[in-house]
């Protein structure tokens, strides 16, 4: 089992707000989470997309495990869908993660291993936990999406692959 | 430490609006305002929309004036909270009464909290307050008669002498049967003291927080906030709130004040810059 979350730092406790900002994603997070274990590999390219993925696991009980057949990955879309996005607006981001998105729910491992860095660099995604991942989303695989939005102007997915 | 204020309960690390409403015709800042009892009912309908957790029903001003009786002090609060009472449940009910006489009256008719300005004035007060299992604030005002101003009033050391009597208050309520957790110590700004001792013991009001007890504090429009900032009554407002946000990041409890809102919004700021208290919603460099 594989599942992919974002490294939205609201999700760890020490920025936990009185009102959660991000309760929905939260919640599509923990409920695809769930269905890993008991030991679950992590796959994160960043501090902070490191830190969600064993908040995540810890909360849900799981052992990160280097070796485990269950994988954690960390990754989301661009960070530039509108005037407010953290990145501000670029008109490349939404075809950019249109076309994630389709790689990732396919799911298409060599679209997934040649996704353009420079251009994710440039609409600040996180992609490169998902590009180490790619062979492993092989093409028999299901995925179910279990939230798909950028309510901040990031693109997030929660994808559990069967 | 949790609260428990007559019916109610607060989590450690609460802090709450005491909204003052009087039933005076003559206190300073209202001026009569919230006499005629259906405009101090408005005056309590108002600070509940405004999030106050407590509302504090006077029916004596603090400063000197024509003496009011046991009986006429009843008349004017009594059946005024037993009005209270009924329509706000969950509304936690203090009385600022030094008499024991009144506050019995006043926990029959639902009364949660005793706000003993006057620092012990009625020794018996305590036991009104044990037997009806409501909270008390003991404060201090350095032994001053109830209803005269401090004149030439010394003190070696204004915050030794505030925790002294505060404590030994407190312990004197404890010992008469009210819970610990329904006792509250307040220094009493301006109450026996003059503008340089309510300014030391703002400045020092993290010694009276460490001793343990819940602090309250009453700063709101007072006369030590006006010489400093040589404001009237009426311009303190700003004064007030920089008053309040010391006392709030020393960990003060309970604010009484004129001003529910505002306060509100400065003792929720300074509460979060101690880390006592998460914002409200962040997302901003989170998403």
């Amino acid at each position: 089992m594989i599942v992919l979350v974002p490294g939205v730092p609201a999700l760890l406790p020490s920025y936990a707000s009185l009102d959660d900002p991000v309760a929905d994603l939260r919640a599509a997070c923990a409920a695809a989470v769930a269905t890993l274990g008991p030991q679950v590999r992590v796959i994160a390219a960043s501090a902070p997309a490191e830190k969600v993925a064993r908040h995540l696991l810890a909360t849900a009980g799981l052992e990160v495990v280097d070796d485990a057949s269950d994988i954690l990955v960390v990754g989301n879309g661009s960070a530039m869908r509108t005037e407010k996005a953290p990145g501000h607006f670029d008109e490349r981001a939404e075809g950019f993660d249109d076309a994630l998105r389709a790689a990732l729910v396919a799911p298409d491992p060599a679209a997934l291993a040649s996704l353009d860095p420079a251009l994710a660099d440039a609409l600040w995604a996180d992609v490169a936990g998902i590009g180490a991942a790619a062979g492993l989303l092989t093409s028999e695989l299901t995925a179910e999406v279990g939230y798909d939005a950028a309510p901040y102007g990031v693109q997030y997915w929660v994808i559990r692959w069967l | 430490m949790t609260l428990k204020l007559g019916r109610h309960t607060f989590a450690d690390g609460a802090t709450l609006m005491m909204a003052i409403v009087n039933r005076t015709p003559d206190s300073f800042y209202d001026k009569g305002a919230t006499w005629a009892e259906d405009a101090a009912f408005a005056r309590v309908a108002t600070v509940v929309e405004q999030g106050a957790e407590i509302v504090d029903i006077g029916g004596i001003k603090a400063a000197p004036g024509v003496e009011i009786s046991p009986a006429e002090e009843k008349a004017r609060v009594v059946d005024f909270v037993a009005r209270v009472r009924e329509a706000y449940p969950a509304l936690v009910i203090s009385v600022d009464t030094w008499r024991a006489e009144v506050g019995a009256a006043v926990c029959e008719a639902g009364a949660d909290v005793l706000n003993d300005a006057w620092g012990g004035a009625d020794p018996e007060l305590v036991d009104v307050a044990a037997s009806y299992d409501v909270g008390i604030i003991c404060t201090h005002t350095g032994g001053v008669t109830p209803r005269t101003r401090p004149y030439r009033i010394d003190y070696d050391d204004v915050v030794a002498a505030a925790i002294g009597d505060t404590v030994h208050y407190a312990e004197r309520a404890l010992a008469a049967g009210v819970a610990r957790e329904s006792i509250v110590i307040d220094p009493a700004h301006d109450f026996g003291k003059n503008t340089f001792h309510s300014l030391e013991i703002t400045r020092r009001i993290g010694e009276m927080v460490d001793t343990g007890w819940p602090v309250l504090v009453s700063l709101s429009n007072k006369d030590f906030v006006g010489e400093t900032l040589d404001l009237p009554v009426g311009e303190r407002l700003i004064g007030t709130l920089a008053a309040t946000s010391v006392c709030a990041l020393a960990g003060a409890r309970i604010y009484r004040v004129h001003e529910v809102v505002e306060t509100r919004q400065v003792v929720d700021m300074v509460w979060s810059i101690a880390g006592r208290r998460p914002p409200q919603r962040a997302i901003r460099g989170l998403q």
